[in-house]
């Protein structure tokens, strides 16, 4: 099969062949897609005819290291968005346009040029046709015996003026750098939120991973060209409808530190969509930056620091809740409160609530590095708490009687306690109440680590 | 020849005799304890490698025996994951360590656990990193190792006295029992001579308010140096 071919004669050859009705508006939406994924290079992106980009990177060309590793970070981009490109360099739009449409294998890997010397070389040696203005005239030409865009530049200018109009000279002399180029640059819209669908059914949050990387790239696109970051982003899954609609599944991620790196949020959502459990199939996704600022740039000190920047921390901070949930990354913001319970508090790093200022710590009370989630009631062995073995106190009491003001009222008497192997454990005797005099009973609160 | 055979370990830095203990190949942290200090290579814990401290259970003294270090690593923060069981912030405040720093990574799986160390070593933004294991194979184990060494975290993991007969990559084990006054420390592996004799660390501060005579201590006694005159001597 090769293109051109009737769909009849495709049928007949090969019955199995797929066939799908070509969508413009679909083309389109996703040549945006790779325009905007690719302003992550220079903010001067335009779309051109016959699903061409033209980029204007002479500004970006120091930053990302050269032509080169432009191109090859341009080409994993192209290959994140899922299509295939043919990648072109040179001084003028025109002719950078005019070696990437050229498919002749023989310019196969020789498609960046840097000088205008060797461009004019270069688009010499192309087959006229690959210009469009001249396609209509190609009879013509082809009877003139032409068969190069040097054998047309060779033909008198003034002749070809009034035979093919202003147009054919014009984009000649544009791809020659002879006459200035005008583009029209790609505006930026002032929000973002993309929507793919996917190419299945999907099941596994984790097999969404490649299609988000593609609203990622986007994302990262339009959050460089406008210099911002991003603080908080949602994406919303939509499921499949069955009998009835689904409520679409939104996970919303939030950033402690503004990013705009593309494989933080992808390290990001890899986490979270691993977490995530879909109620239905997915068919369709949607990311919207919810939350933006502007970016700040990175400050590159002379002497890095061994540990890294606390950018770095908070990333890590980021990646560890993303996976482990916001509940299982604690910072400690211990309170005020007798009861040790209360005043050993842990709460979440997402949690931004200011630390309460803290009275000095009592120096000459002992207080274990370990606390038991729910105190261990111990055994008593001849009228002594027993535990592994029997425990001898080695402190005085201290009294924590405190907790009548919100319910939780605690009446105890902690004791530092030694067991026969020389561990310590922080135990207390519940003061038993007026009305039942049983037993005292002991409890184990805490280890001396 | 002689003079070459005589100084055999200054051909190379990471060269040493059985007979002694190895020059520390990078950098360290003074474990506070100058007895314990003395007998590891380099007179510290060494920063950006895997060390085992192995414990009978929690609460022998570890978190004691690692204060001096971890207050002085402080200035960047320390992580523990998956404490055995709540750390009390206010005791870690008590022991110097500055309460702003500590993070605390719960996980249920082993796997995320594993994963958690292994990108908290990978991004090296971490002062410390203490790390309750029971069950370790030794891949992750390795894999732990060499995460360490791409980062200069102090880096320990806490598993229980009966992976003592199991081989580790590790390049400090040291075992650890509670005694009087303190924890006997058997060194297991290090890069140095086997040391049959166990070590008797006194830690500081003690919990312990009541003497054997019967006599309340209610401030923490100040450090005894070798050699000086017992402070109750001089009142």
């Amino acid at each position: 099969m090769c293109v051109g071919m009737k769909r009849g004669g495709v049928l007949t050859l090969s019955p199995d062949t797929l066939m799908f009705e070509r969508e413009l508006s679909k083309e389109n939406d996703l040549m945006r897609e790779v325009a905007f994924s690719l302003m992550k290079f220079s903010p001067m992106v335009a779309l051109c005819d016959e699903e061409t980009i033209v980029i204007d990177v002479t500004a970006s060309l120091r930053l990302f290291g050269g032509v080169v590793r432009l191109c090859h970070q341009m080409r994993d981009i192209v290959d994140a968005i899922g299509v295939t490109a043919r990648l072109s360099t040179a001084p003028t739009g025109q002719g950078a346009w005019l070696l990437a449409k050229s498919a002749h294998s023989a310019h196969r890997g020789k498609r960046r040029v840097l000088k205008m010397a060797s461009l004019e070389r270069k688009l010499g040696t192309l087959p006229f046709q690959a210009a469009p203005e001249v396609r209509a005239f190609t009879d013509w030409f082809t009877g003139l015996g032409c068969k190069t865009l040097n054998d047309i530049r060779r033909l008198p200018r003034a002749g070809l003026k009034k035979r093919c109009g202003v147009e054919l000279l014009d984009s000649l002399d544009r791809a020659y750098g002879l006459a200035p180029e005008l583009y029209e640059w790609l505006a930026v819209p002032p929000a973002f939120s993309a929507r793919i669908e996917l190419p299945d059914r999907i099941e596994h949050a984790e097999a969404m991973l490649f299609s988000a990387r593609r609203l990622i790239v986007q994302l990262c696109g339009w959050l460089s060209t406008q210099q911002l970051a991003l603080t908080h982003a949602t994406l919303t899954l939509e499921h499949e409808r069955g009998r009835d609609a689904i409520d679409p599944t939104i996970i919303q991620i939030a950033l402690a530190e503004p990013t705009w790196h593309e494989e933080h949020l992808l390290r990001l959502f890899k986490e979270r969509l691993g977490r995530t459990e879909l109620v239905a199939a997915v068919i369709a996704m949607r990311l919207t930056a919810a939350k933006i600022q502007p970016a700040e740039p990175p400050t590159d000190t002379l002497f890095p620091e061994p540990g890294g920047s606390p950018e770095d921390h908070n990333r890590l901070l980021e990646l560890l809740v993303a996976r482990l949930g916001p509940e299982n990354v604690l910072r400690a913001a211990p309170s005020s409160d007798y009861r040790p319970e209360q005043a050993n508090r842990w709460i979440s790093v997402t949690d931004t609530t200011h630390p309460q200022k803290l009275d000095a710590v009592p120096s000459d009370l002992p207080r274990p590095a370990w606390l038991l989630e729910t105190p261990l009631q111990l055994m008593m062995k001849s009228h002594r708490p027993f535990y592994g073995s029997s425990l001898k106190l080695v402190s005085p009491a201290e009294r924590i009687e405190a907790g009548w003001f919100d319910g939780g009222l605690t009446s105890r008497d902690y004791f530092v306690a030694q067991a026969s192997d020389q561990s310590c454990y922080w135990i207390y005797r519940e003061r038993p109440g007026s009305a039942d005099a049983e037993d005292p009973r002991w409890f184990l609160h805490g280890l001396f680590g | 020849m002689s003079t070459l055979l005589k100084n055999v370990e200054d051909i190379h830095p990471a060269l040493w005799r059985g007979s002694q203990l190895a020059r520390s190949q990078g950098q360290t942290v003074d474990t506070g304890y100058a007895v314990l200090s003395a007998e590891l290579p380099g007179g510290g814990w060494p920063l950006g490698t895997l060390i085992e401290l192995l414990v009978q259970q929690p609460g022998v003294g570890e978190v004691r025996l690692l204060r001096p270090a971890l207050a002085a690593v402080s200035k960047r923060p320390i992580a523990f994951v998956q404490p055995p069981h709540i750390p009390n912030s206010l005791a870690f405040a008590y022991l110097g360590v500055p309460l702003d720093k500590l993070l605390q990574v719960r996980a249920s799986k082993l796997a995320d656990a594993l994963w958690s160390a292994e990108q908290i070593l990978k991004t090296g933004s971490c002062g410390a990193l203490v790390f309750w294991q029971q069950y370790a194979r030794t891949e992750s184990l390795r894999r732990l190792h060499m995460a360490a060494q791409s980062s200069e975290t102090l880096f320990l993991m806490v598993r229980p006295l009966a992976s003592a007969a199991d081989s580790s990559p590790a390049t400090l084990r040291l075992c650890v029992r509670p005694a009087g006054d303190g924890i006997a420390v058997d060194v297991i592996k290090r890069k140095g001579p086997i040391r049959a004799e166990r070590l008797s660390v006194t830690l500081q501060p003690s919990p312990v308010l009541m003497s054997p005579h019967a006599r309340v201590r209610r401030h923490t006694p100040t450090p005894v140096v070798a050699g000086s005159v017992p402070s109750t001597l001089v009142a």
